[in-house]
C-alpha cells in the first residue's frame, strides 16, 4: 500500500506545487500590497462598510478593512477560499476515476493488492496534500505580516485557517464519493461543485431568508470576518462538514469494492 | 495434474446485456490453453471476473485452489496478467513502471525484469507516454513475467508486436510453462493456437465450447467468428 500512496504523491506532486504556490503566493502578494493600499483603504472601508447587505456578505461591516487583519480577511479570505476549495475537488474527483479513464486501472488491479487498500492509498494522499496545503499557503501568510512587521494574530489565523482545511476535506469528501462513481475524471464538475458550495455561501449572506440554511454549505465556518471578529464558533454546520467528509469517505469505499471496473 | 483454474457454472450479466452464461472451464496446469471467440463473445468478462475486476452474479471460480473471491489478493500474487490493451501511467518511466509493480508484490525483481528487457530489447528510460502500442506491450509483458508467476493470463497479447519480439515472447511463455506455470491465452491468430497451445475452447455468445484438439484449420477456425445466423 506504501509503494501506491508514493506513486500518487509523485504524481499529485506538481499539481500540488501549482496550487499551493499560486494561492499562497497570491494571498501573500496581496499581504504586501497592503502599505502601499493603506492610506487609500481608509476611504474605501467607510464606503464598503455602509454597503447594506453587500457588505454583510463580505465581512466589511463588522471588519474593516483599513486594518491588516480585516483587509486579511476580506482579501486572502477569499483567495485561499475558493483556491482551497478547487484545489480539493480537482484532487479528489480525479482520485479514483482516473484508473479508469487512463486504462491504468488494469495493470493496478491486476497487482496483489485489494481495491480497499487503493483506496485507503488515494484517500490518504488527498488528506496528505490539502494538509499540507494548507501549511504552504499558512507559511506564506504568516511571513507576509512578519515581512510587513505586523502583529499576527496567531489564534484567529490558526483558526481561520484549520477552518479552511476542514472545508476543504470536505469538499474533497464529497468529490472522493463522486470518483467511485465514475468511470471519467469529472475535474470540470469538481470545479463547479467547489464554486457552486462558495456561491451558495455567498448569497446565502445577501438573501435574509437564506441565512437559516448557510449552515449547509461548507463555506459557511469558513467565513473569515466571523473568524477575525471572534463570532461564535458555527458548532452545528462544523459537525455537519465533518459528517459530510465521512460520508463521502465511506460511500467511496462501499461502491468502490462492489462495482465493476471498467476496462 | 490439478486444475489451475476451475470455473464453475459462471454467468455475468451486465444489466440486461448478456456478458458470459452458464461457462464451465478447466485449465490443468503445465497447459497453454488457447481462448478463443469473436470480440465480444464474453472472453474478456471470462478474464476480468477471474481477477476480480467484474463481480459476477452467479457460479464459482477457483484458481489455484483458491477461491477467486476471498482469496483475492494471494491469487494475484501467483498471477501475471497482460491486458490487451498495456496501459500504464504515461508521466512514469518505463523503469519506474516495471520497479513499481515488483514493488507493490513485495519482491525484488530485478533480475529476472533485466532477463526479459534485454531478450525483449525493452527501453527502460522512455517515459510511457512516448511509447507506441508494441513497446507499451512489451513493458506489459515485463510486468507480468517478472515475478515469475504459476499462471499467465494473456489477453489478446501479440497484437501489435513485430514478429521477432512475438517469437521471443512465446519462447518466454514455453520456459515458464517448462519449469511448472500454466498459460491462459485470449487470441484471434490461429497460428498461435496451431503452434502453442495444448487445448483451447472457443467461446460465441457467451457461451463456452472445449474443442476436441487446438489444431484446427483455417475454415474451422474462420467458422468460428460467424454469425450464429449465418450458419
Amino acid at each position: 500500500m506504501r509503494h501506491i500512496l508514493a506513486k500518487e504523491l509523485k504524481l499529485n506532486l506538481k499539481s500540488f506545487l501549482i496550487w499551493s504556490l499560486s494561492v499562497g503566493l497570491l494571498g501573500l502578494a496581496c499581504i504586501l500590497l497592503y502599505q502601499s493600499m493603506q492610506g487609500e483603504m481608509k476611504e474605501m472601508a467607510d464606503a464598503f462598510s455602509n454597503m447594506g447587505a453587500f457588505s454583510d456578505a463580505f465581512g466589511m461591516s463588522t471588519l474593516s478593512i483599513a486594518t491588516l487583519k480585516g483587509y486579511f480577511a476580506t482579501e486572502v479570505g477569499t483567495v485561499h477560499g475558493l483556491g482551497g476549495g478547487m484545489f480539493a475537488a480537482i484532487l479528489a474527483i480525479g482520485m479514483l476515476s482516473k484508473e479508469e479513464e487512463g486504462h491504468s486501472g488494469e495493470f493496478l488491479f491486476s497487482l496483489p493488492v485489494s481495491r480497499t487498500k487503493v483506496i485507503i492509498a488515494k484517500g490518504l494522499c488527498v488528506a496528505i496534500y490539502l494538509v499540507l496545503f494548507t501549511l504552504v499557503c499558512g507559511i506564506l501568510y504568516v511571513s507576509g505580516f512578519a515581512y510587513l512587521g505586523e502583529e499576527i494574530p496567531a489564534a484567529q489565523l490558526a483558526t481561520f485557517m484549520g477552518r479552511q482545511m476542514l472545508m476543504n476535506f470536505e469538499v474533497a469528501g464529497i468529490c472522493f464519493a463522486i470518483s467511485s462513481l465514475s468511470w471519467k475524471n469529472r475535474m470540470g464538475a469538481g470545479i463547479a461543485l467547489a464554486m457552486l458550495f462558495y456561491f451558495y455561501d455567498v448569497i446565502g449572506r445577501v438573501v435574509p431568508d437564506l441565512k437559516d440554511y448557510l449552515f449547509v454549505g461548507p463555506y459557511s465556518y469558513v467565513n473569515a470576518a466571523e473568524i477575525f471578529t471572534d463570532a461564535d464558533t458555527p458548532v452545528k454546520a462544523i459537525i455537519l462538514g465533518i459528517s459530510v467528509t465521512v460520508c463521502g469517505v465511506v460511500f467511496a469505499f462501499y461502491y468502490y469494492n462492489k462495482r465493476d471496473l471498467a476496462g | 495434474m490439478e486444475n489451475v483454474i476451475e470455473i464453475k457454472n459462471l454467468t455475468k450479466s451486465y444489466g440486461k446485456n448478456r456478458g458470459v452464461i452458464d461457462v464451465n472451464l478447466n485449465v490443468k496446469e503445465g497447459d497453454i490453453f488457447g481462448f478463443l471467440g469473436p470480440n465480444g463473445a464474453g472472453k474478456s468478462t471470462t478474464i476480468r471476473s477471474m481477477l476480480g475486476f467484474l463481480k459476477f452474479s452467479e457460479g464459482s471460480i477457483r484458481i489455484l485452489g483458491m477461491d477467486s473471491v476471498k482469496d483475492h489478493e494471494k491469487i494475484l500474487s501467483e498471477v501475471g496478467y497482460m491486458p490487451s490493451e498495456a496501459w500504464f501511467y504515461n508521466t512514469m518511466k518505463v523503469s519506474d513502471v516495471i520497479r513499481y509493480a515488483a514493488d507493490v508484490r513485495g519482491i525484488d525483481c530485478s533480475e529476472e525484469a533485466a532477463k526479459i528487457c534485454e531478450k525483449l530489447k525493452v527501453g527502460t528510460d522512455k517515459r510511457i507516454k512516448e511509447l507506441s502500442l508494441g513497446n507499451r506491450k512489451k513493458v506489459s509483458i515485463v510486468c507480468a513475467m517478472q515475478h515469475k508467476p504459476k499462471l499467465f493470463i494473456f489477453d489478446e497479447p501479440t497484437s501489435g508486436l513485430d514478429p521477432l519480439v512475438q517469437k521471443h515472447f512465446f519462447e518466454l511463455i514455453n520456459e515458464y510453462v517448462e519449469k511448472g506455470a500454466t498459460c491462459l491465452l485470449s487470441t484471434h491468430v490461429l497460428s498461435e493456437v496451431n503452434k502453442y497451445c495444448k487445448t483451447a475452447a472457443i467461446m460465441r455468445e457467451g457461451r463456452l465450447t472445449m474443442l476436441d484438439s487446438p489444431k484446427i484449420d483455417d475454415e474451422t477456425f474462420l467458422s468460428f467468428y460467424e454469425d450464429e445466423e449465418e450458419k
